[in-house]
């Protein structure tokens, strides 16, 4: 790896570890503003941080070393995931590589590291955030798979720079299958960074928690670390879909700026329907999950077919 | 040796021959699942020897197990169809009698009675696929069947894919497989489903891509469906299972299937002429067989030590194994993270490869290619529930505290067996990190040049799989975060649960971990529930409850074959009346329906 790879992929964590805070800040503001509240400002999230940094941690009775060792790894996996985005189209080669599949992997290592946790306070509360996260997982994964196979398609390759690179310029919204992905990835979004209608992020009622439960149990650094990896699944799954699923294009110098754009449209996306839509009922997850797989299956359907708009 | 022959590509002794003069030999395949059968075997007979000294007739038991080891070496080596035949049925015949020593109680007999019974049913198929292929002389020749005609070809498809497919645990002819593994003893259960189902599938790969080369686009998409329907179906039955090594049964299904969802993707590439990709799918689905023995042999001989140390083979009685019994937790720990299919182990590694294999079957000029995608998806399903799935069982026996009572005076287990287990973590360890030097010498089996001599994974059109990278940058940044955690820590205190104390009769289980599964999935499953209330006076005293999870393919589709069979059974002993007269009366029957054949010219 030559250094400026190195000091690229540097430079890509670095922004993203700082980035990624702002951006449920972002959308706690927004939703404040169209609720017709003042709300905190989008900077509350790095107060937070700062907060928690100062204080002592805490870990219950009886945990092990799978307890104390969760939150980094974590917070690890999320860091990793952000060094194998290739935001804007950077062709410098990543220590991880660009493969999408190794995304997948790198999320469900966080969640497994989350699960446990749980299992190792025994906390009932945890227990039950843990395990609807899972389950969550069972189908967002899927859907994820769908909507990652139908970019695959298009593009030959698994390679992140080679998925952005396809889904470049006009030609690419001529398929149908394109746009059934686009779809069915708005779905993966809302699910997997924790936002209504699957998950509430700011409710404080334990017997409705899902991303929030297994964290009830940790304070001061640990929490930190896992409010970051929180924040951070939401950088990763927008810039995932600006890079995959948006229009982009243009030379190098407008990459940057329409990226930023493309996730801006999204957090205020997410703040609309934060407002509008209600939290659903655990059982109805699944055909929510159910209805984007659906969606992803008719583009696959007219991908073989070769049906274009 | 069989390491060198692999490495090297080379072969020795005889050739295949379709004659029934017995011959061995062994080329660049058998080898590679030789060293299988051997990685899972060796740490298998150390744990034995510490595992069955003071059991009663523990001699018997070694001697088992080192007959069993040979026959399955016999059935790879063999190069006629007799040998193969003779290995293959000692190699079914051998764990029913070690289960038969071990113990003999009525529910093992009924075990042991519907293994053979359901592998000889189907082992059936096998001696027709194989008799068929030596009297066509296809064995010694890959052209032998070509000018055979598609419905010899067919049915030599068809007939290895269920003789084969029964002893590999495939669904839905998997039925045996959840029953007779649990039973066996903890070392015999590792080397079943370690290996000797991968012996099935070596089968099924000779027949499919060495004997009856050419495979028409239909059977790859049939493999491709099996696979995933095993896969599927044996995680999700995995999940609902309390009794630790009856779910690792059902885990080996799943895990057959996603062997098998490569060997598909590699009919698919080969029926549409991608060499290179074809190759590739099957160095894949070697892989990941290697990597299943090992961490499924780890887990057998963990679930096997676990047992002997606390008696509980109920999950939700067991927990707290991780402080009683650190080497044994610390193994199993990392067997359910490989099996999870985790970076940076080495199931992530060939599950990797696998959704690769299948992504690119979806890509332009392969036929049928509508397949790959659709398994992609079933296999990220699949994933997502395995990893629940380890969530609960590592959270339920390795976490916490003790959930029974007798389990507080547990301790680890001897030397022999507390090595055996780390051996085969090890092994998940380094074939997670150094993936790439076994793929290559696996790619030039099928004839491929290797890529580059790479430790990591590097396909072509795919964004590669820096392994080595993974593992260090993962282990690194986790402890570089645990150091900058600093040492401020405030007083341990039980955890918050709304100012309850944790009590032993709020544990969760595992039914309770996989309820809102079980509840959205409930037209597919088809649960049982039955709820008995006690009144006196109109006080209700108590409450039953009792849940039971069916297995539809045990209903829906086992049942009313044996029912048929045992009322068909009923009616043909009807005409056994034990009555002189009728006997005679079925023999002048007889004379006159063959005399009446015989005028009529139909027999002459």
């Amino acid at each position: 790896m030559t250094l400026a790879a190195f000091a690229a992929s540097a430079f890509q964590l670095g922004a993203g570890i700082v980035v990624a805070p702002l951006l449920p800040g972002v959308i706690q503001s927004l939703k404040a503003r169209l609720q017709g509240r003042r709300g905190p400002s989008p900077l509350q999230p790095y107060r937070e941080l700062r907060r928690l940094w100062g204080k002592s941690r805490f870990h219950p009775l009886g945990t092990t070393v799978v307890y104390a060792a969760a939150p980094a790894v974590v917070a690890a996996s999320l860091a990793g995931a952000l060094l194998v985005l290739a935001p804007a189209g950077t062709r410098e080669g990543s220590p991880l590589g660009h493969d999408v599949i190794l995304l997948v992997g790198l999320l469900a290592l966080a969640r497994f590291a989350l699960g446990l946790s749980a299992w190792d306070t025994g906390s009932g509360f945890a227990l039950m955030g843990a395990a609807r996260d899972l389950i969550v997982a069972v189908g967002a994964e899927g859907l994820l798979m769908a909507c990652l196979a139908l970019a695959v398609l298009a593009a030959g390759s698994t390679d992140l720079v080679m998925m952005a690179a396809a889904a470049d310029g006009p030609g690419i919204w001529l398929s149908s299958s394109h746009w059934c992905a686009l779809t069915a990835f708005a779905l993966v979004i809302v699910t997997e960074t924790g936002r209504q209608p699957v998950d509430n992020p700011d409710t404080h009622l334990e017997l409705t928690m899902i991303h929030e439960g297994p964290l009830l149990e940790y304070s001061g650094r640990d929490l930190a670390y896992l409010q970051w990896a929180a924040a951070a699944r939401h950088l990763v799954v927008l810039v995932l879909g600006a890079e995959l699923f948006l229009p982009h294009g243009g030379p190098l110098i407008w990459r940057a700026p329409e990226l930023m754009a493309w996730i801006a449209a999204s957090l205020v996306g997410l703040a609309f329907t934060e407002t509008l839509v209600a939290k659903m009922r655990l059982l109805r997850i699944p055909v929510f999950l159910g209805s984007g797989l659906a969606i992803a299956g008719v583009g696959m359907a007219t991908w073989f077919l070769g049906i274009r708009a | 040796m069989a390491g060198v022959l692999l490495y090297r590509g080379d072969r020795v002794g005889a050739v295949f021959s379709s004659g029934v003069h017995p011959s061995l030999g062994l080329d660049p395949l058998s080898s590679f699942f030789a060293l299988t059968v051997a990685a899972v075997a060796v740490p298998a007979l150390i744990f034995a020897s510490s595992y069955l000294a003071g059991t009663p007739r523990a001699g018997l038991q070694a001697a088992l197990a080192g007959l069993f080891i040979a026959a399955m070496l016999l059935v790879l080596a063999a190069r006629d169809p007799s040998t193969f035949l003779a290995g293959w049925e000692l190699m079914t015949i051998l764990p029913a009698a070690s289960i038969l020593v071990a113990h003999s109680d009525r529910p093992v007999r009924h075990a042991v009675l519907v293994y053979l019974a359901v592998t000889h049913l189907g082992g059936a198929g096998v001696w027709f696929c194989l008799l068929l292929l030596s009297s066509l002389g296809a064995v010694d020749s890959p052209t032998g069947l070509a000018t055979a005609g598609v419905g010899l070809s067919t049915a030599v498809s068809l007939s290895a894919l269920v003789g084969f497919g029964t002893k590999a645990g495939l669904m839905p002819m998997h039925s045996w497989l959840p029953r007779a593994h649990p039973v066996a003893p903890a070392h015999m259960s590792a080397l079943m489903s370690g290996v000797m189902i991968k012996v099935a599938l070596y089968g099924l790969i000779r027949v499919l891509f060495y004997w009856a080369p050419g495979q028409p686009i239909w059977v790859g998409v049939l493999v491709i469906a099996l696979g995933a329907l095993s896969a599927l179906g044996g995680v999700l039955y995995a999940l609902f299972e309390h009794e630790l090594k009856r779910l690792l049964a059902f885990h080996s299904i799943e895990n057959v299937g996603i062997i098998t969802m490569g060997l598909g993707a590699a009919l698919l590439f080969g029926a549409s002429g991608q060499r290179q990709w074809a190759a590739i799918a099957f160095a894949v689905a070697l892989l990941h067989t290697l990597n299943h023995a090992i961490f499924k042999g780890l887990l057998f001989l963990g679930a096997g030590a676990i047992e002997r140390a606390t008696h509980a083979h109920h999950i939700d009685r067991s927990g707290g194994i991780l402080r009683l019994m650190p080497a044994t937790g610390v193994a199993f720990g990392i067997g359910s993270m490989a099996i999870a299919g985790l970076p940076p182990l080495n199931g992530f590694a060939s599950e990797w490869l696998t959704f690769q294999s299948l992504l690119h079957v979806g890509r332009d000029r392969i036929q049928a290619g509508w397949a790959g995608p659709l398994a992609a998806v079933a296999l990220a399903v699949t994933a997502a529930m395995a990893v629940l799935c380890f969530v609960k069982v590592i959270g339920l026996v390795l976490l916490g505290s003790p959930r029974h009572s007798s389990m507080g005076t547990a301790r680890d287990v001897p030397a022999p067996m507390r090595w055996s287990q780390l051996s085969l973590a090890a092994g998940c360890l380094l074939l997670g990190l150094f993936p790439g030097l076994l793929l290559h010498p696996l790619l030039a089996i099928r004839g491929q040049a290797p890529l580059e001599w790479n430790p990591n994974l590097a396909l072509p059109a795919t964004g590669g799989l820096p392994t080595v990278a993974i593992g260090v940058y993962l282990v690194g940044v986790a402890a570089l975060l645990v150091a900058l955690r600093g040492r401020y820590q405030a007083e341990p205190a039980p955890a918050w649960t709304c100012g309850q104390l944790i009590e032993p009769s709020l544990n969760w289980t595992s039914s309770a971990f996989t309820k809102a599964l079980r509840l959205s999935l409930e037209q597919v499953l088809r649960p049982t529930r039955e709820i008995v209330v006690h009144r006196s006076r109109g006080v209700i005293r108590s409450v039953e409850y009792s849940g039971h999870l069916p297995h539809l393919f045990d209903t829906v589709l086992y049942g009313p074959v044996t029912r048929g069979a045992l009322a068909g059974a009923n009616r043909a002993r009807r005409l056994q009346s034990g009555d002189l007269s009728g006997y005679a009366l079925y023999l002048a029957g007889l004379v006159a329906i063959l005399l009446a054949l015989v005028r009529t010219g139909l027999i002459s």
